[in-house]
């Protein structure tokens, strides 16, 4: 047996269902080609100012944070001093 | 010689009309090709209805890239690599179950028995091969492809294309040598 001729008998072309060309054509008219998204200048600006906010918003917040902590330090720091102060007073009046 | 010349004026004459929205000579187009397009598809799935689903894919992507089609030969050309690319897409997206390999009672009455038995059965055994050595085996021998053209067409470096061919066929004959 010759393989390779087998093969080309086996593998020749083949015709589909009659009418091919009509169903494609009908496919072409039914599904619109897709076309890239094309968004509204609005849309683009009001995504911006969104963002805008955003970003502004957690800068704030940060900032925010950033004086909550600085607050907590110098109540911590004024605390001690007054401690160390009052231990003073204590060994001073125990001597 | 003459005949040739007319027969390649009427192709670029037809494509040109098509890229004008003359659906006849679309439709001219795919009756022209259209045996080539679903053989390959056919061939690579066994299966009827790939091959349409396949079919109807790429001469729907040629009716909306006509524009891009340089030549009847580009056509060819262009036919040939779309169908490829899809059917080893289309393998990969769904992850296609193989078909079931043939079971060796069935396959020693058939050597024995008359060739469309046989052609069958080949077919059925191409289509159990690996996607790549599937592909380049039906380019081969349903299109009358060399592998220099092959390689073009699946975009593999030549001596990948050697290799896949070589296995495919050495694969197909101890299978049937093994029955």
């Amino acid at each position: 047996m010759n393989l390779e001729h087998e093969l080309r008998a086996a593998l020749r072309r083949k015709s589909p269902a009659p009418g091919l060309a009509e169903r494609v054509l009908a496919r072409a008219h039914e599904v619109p080609e897709r076309r890239p998204v094309r968004r509204a200048p609005w849309a683009v600006a009001a995504s911006l100012l969104l963002a805008v906010t955003l970003a502004g918003w957690g800068a704030h917040r940060r900032a925010e944070g950033e004086r909550a902590r600085e607050q907590v330090l110098l109540a911590m720091r004024i605390a001690g001093s007054k401690v160390a102060y009052a231990q003073q007073q204590v060994r001073g009046i125990s001597k | 010689m003459y005949a040739i010349l007319e027969a390649r004026d009427a192709g670029v004459d037809t494509l040109q009309r098509a890229r004008q929205g003359d659906h006849e000579a679309f439709a001219e187009i795919v009756g022209s090709h259209e045996s080539m397009v679903y053989g390959l598809a056919y061939h690579f799935f066994q299966d009827r209805g790939r091959g349409e689903e396949i079919a109807q894919d790429v001469f729907l992507q040629l009716y909306r890239s006509l524009d891009s089609i340089e030549s009847p030969s580009h056509l060819l050309f262009w036919l040939r690599q779309v169908t490829s690319r899809r059917c080893i897409d289309a393998v990969r997206r769904a992850k296609i179950a193989r078909p079931v390999p043939l079971e060796a009672v069935e396959l020693q009455s058939v050597i024995k028995d008359a060739d469309p038995f046989l052609e069958r059965k080949l077919r059925q055994l191409v289509a159990d091969l690996p996607e790549a050595q599937r592909l380049v085996i039906t380019l081969r021998y349903q299109e009358d492809l060399d592998p220099a053209e092959i390689c073009r067409i699946v975009e593999m470096p030549i001596n990948t294309v050697k290799s896949h061919l070589h296995r495919a066929l050495t694969a197909l004959r101890k299978k049937l040598g093994d029955h």
